[in-house]
């Protein structure tokens, strides 16, 4: 399947809550568990205010931070989005370190964040948060579709908000959550150039494998190595018991004479 | 096979099997739970939190086992520091014929103290490896959430390394363990003469001639029958 996006238009977003509470029960969260959060952002100067209604919640970064150190595959990368697979999860909460966003969070020993509704979508829906906004905010669609749409938008809002302008086109390898932005990232409380350390991707391809083909080979080459020693071993031993019964024999027969 | 006539040789004094098999308990608890972080069939221990707790639990163990150590018996403590960090020519003469003593051969070997050149590296190596998985673990158990990426990754990547060189030099220590028979002077605190003889000539002399008969730990005794 080609790459799928969100398109969350902040040009559009009124602030309602109503993807917070269709995702918590559509997803049946748990209490205090939420996929989304909302947060308004004011800016300008009293009295040319504006305001936006920034969402955080998780942008399915191609190079995704929390793919990467996931060690037991609970987060993986499909068509685009970054699944989840809470089952596998164990819970060690690197994810939580390496999302450049902040983004997933432990809840019961287990790790919590948006699964874009893969389940939903599998059977041909969109995500529950898409299906409820009333401004029609939230889209889903192939990425390229959502690509075109955003830049739509942004040539139709530009007279009113000068700086708007797409997010994720290129971010971490382009994000599965675009969003149109009335204004400058970092304004708006978004990394304008978000970063996976290059140390994660070591880390995660290099030492870890590392590790368990080290254990591995370690075991094996004392396994093999276990057959030889202790022949050699019991051979050398009984060579010397025969010598020293014999020294012994000879001493005990010297006495005699 | 130690005939009912073979003298024995004490070797390791209560208190020190007891640190060594409660550290045996706490590595292995660690090495499992700490395994099902990082693979995944085995992170269905994670339920609830379990592994988790378990790796916690078992982290203090480890942390305070040292400590214990030297509460228990601060002599035989400062005893096996000292001789970790000592190496003379003849332990550099036993290392030369380490590959032959890997499979099982001893005639070509100088004569060793109360440990070899081999169990000295192996000591020090896990002593170095405990301060490197405690530091790193410590800093995993408190200022994870707040390490960030880069922080995160080369804290469990110390964490990592340190416990695969832990694991290394179990493998390697449970293997001679087994291939020459050590296993009694952890279990019953004591040796055969014969093995005490094959593998630390220069201890059984030394023990022998200081303070023959006492029940001064490492010092020989007559055990007839079993
Ligand atoms: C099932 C696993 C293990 C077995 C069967 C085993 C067996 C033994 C035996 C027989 C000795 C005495 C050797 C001698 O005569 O000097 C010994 C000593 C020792 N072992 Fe282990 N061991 C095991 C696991 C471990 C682990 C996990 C560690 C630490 C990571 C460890 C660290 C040590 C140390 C430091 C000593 C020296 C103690 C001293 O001199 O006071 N062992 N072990
Ligand atoms: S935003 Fe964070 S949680 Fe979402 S895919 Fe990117 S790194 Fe992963
Ligand atoms: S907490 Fe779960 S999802 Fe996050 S990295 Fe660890 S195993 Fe993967
Ligand atoms: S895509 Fe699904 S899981 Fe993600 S925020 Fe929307 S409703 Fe919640």
């Amino acid at each position: 399947m080609a790459a799928h996006a969100l398109l969350v238009d902040l040009g559009r977003c009124i602030g309602c809550q109503a993807c917070v509470v269709a995702c918590k029960a559509g997803n049946e969260l748990q209490e205090g568990e939420a996929n989304i959060r909302i947060r308004e952002v004011v800016r300008g100067k009293f009295p040319n205010l504006s305001g936006s209604f920034v969402h955080h919640r998780c942008f399915h970064c191609a190079d995704a931070g929390c793919v990467s150190v996931c060690p037991t595959g609970a987060l993986s990368k499909l068509d685009g989005l970054t699944a989840v697979d809470a089952a596998k999860c164990s819970g060690c909460g690197y994810c939580v370190d390496a999302c450049p966003y902040g983004v997933p969070k432990m809840v019961d020993g287990r790790v919590s964040k948006c699964t874009a509704c893969l389940d939903v979508v599998a059977t041909g829906g969109v995500p529950y948060c898409v299906q409820t906004c009333p401004s029609e905010a939230i889209k889903f669609g192939s990425r390229e579709a959502m690509l075109g749409l955003a830049a739509q938008r942004v040539a139709e809002i530009r007279g009113q908000f000068p700086n708007a302008q797409i997010y994720g086109e290129t971010q971490l390898g382009g994000l599965g959550t675009l969003m149109v932005l009335p204004d400058d990232p970092e304004t708006l409380g978004l990394p304008a150039a978000p970063q996976v350390p290059a140390l994660v991707n070591a880390w995660q391809k290099g030492i870890q494998p590392l590790t368990q083909g080290f254990t591995a080979l370690g075991l094996i080459t004392t396994g093999l190595a276990f057959l030889f020693a202790r022949r050699n071993h019991r051979l050398e031993t009984a060579a010397r018991r025969e010598a020293e019964a014999v020294a012994e024999k000879e001493a005990r027969d010297g006495d005699v004479h | 096979m130690a005939t009912s006539t073979e003298r024995r040789v004490l070797r390791y004094l209560p208190e020190q099997r007891l640190v060594h098999w409660l550290g045996v308990a706490s590595v292995l608890t660690l090495l499992v739970t700490g395994l099902a972080l990082l693979w995944g069939p085995l992170s269905f221990l994670a339920w609830g939190g379990v592994s988790t707790l378990l790796h916690r639990g078992a982290a203090l163990l480890f942390v305070a086992l040292p400590v214990a150590y030297f509460v228990l018996n601060r002599t035989k403590g400062q005893e096996l520091l000292k001789e970790i960090v000592t190496y003379n020519r003849e332990d550099w003469e036993w290392l030369k014929g380490f590959p032959a003593y890997f499979l099982g051969r001893t005639t070509h070997l100088p004569k060793q103290g109360r440990l070899n050149a081999g169990q000295k590296l192996h000591h020090l190596g896990t002593f170095l490896a405990f301060i490197a998985v405690t530091v790193s673990g410590l800093l995993l158990w408190f200022a994870k959430g707040q390490l960030g990426g880069a922080g995160l990754a080369a804290t469990a990547a110390v964490h990592d390394v340190a416990m695969l060189a832990v694991t290394i030099l179990i493998i390697g220590h449970v293997y001679f363990t087994f291939v020459y028979g050590a296993l009694p002077s952890m279990t019953t605190g004591y040796v055969s003469e014969e093995y005490a003889r094959l593998e630390h000539a220069r201890w059984l002399e030394e023990v022998g001639a200081d303070s023959p008969a006492s029940d001064a730990a490492g010092a020989p005794q007559s055990v007839t029958g079993d």
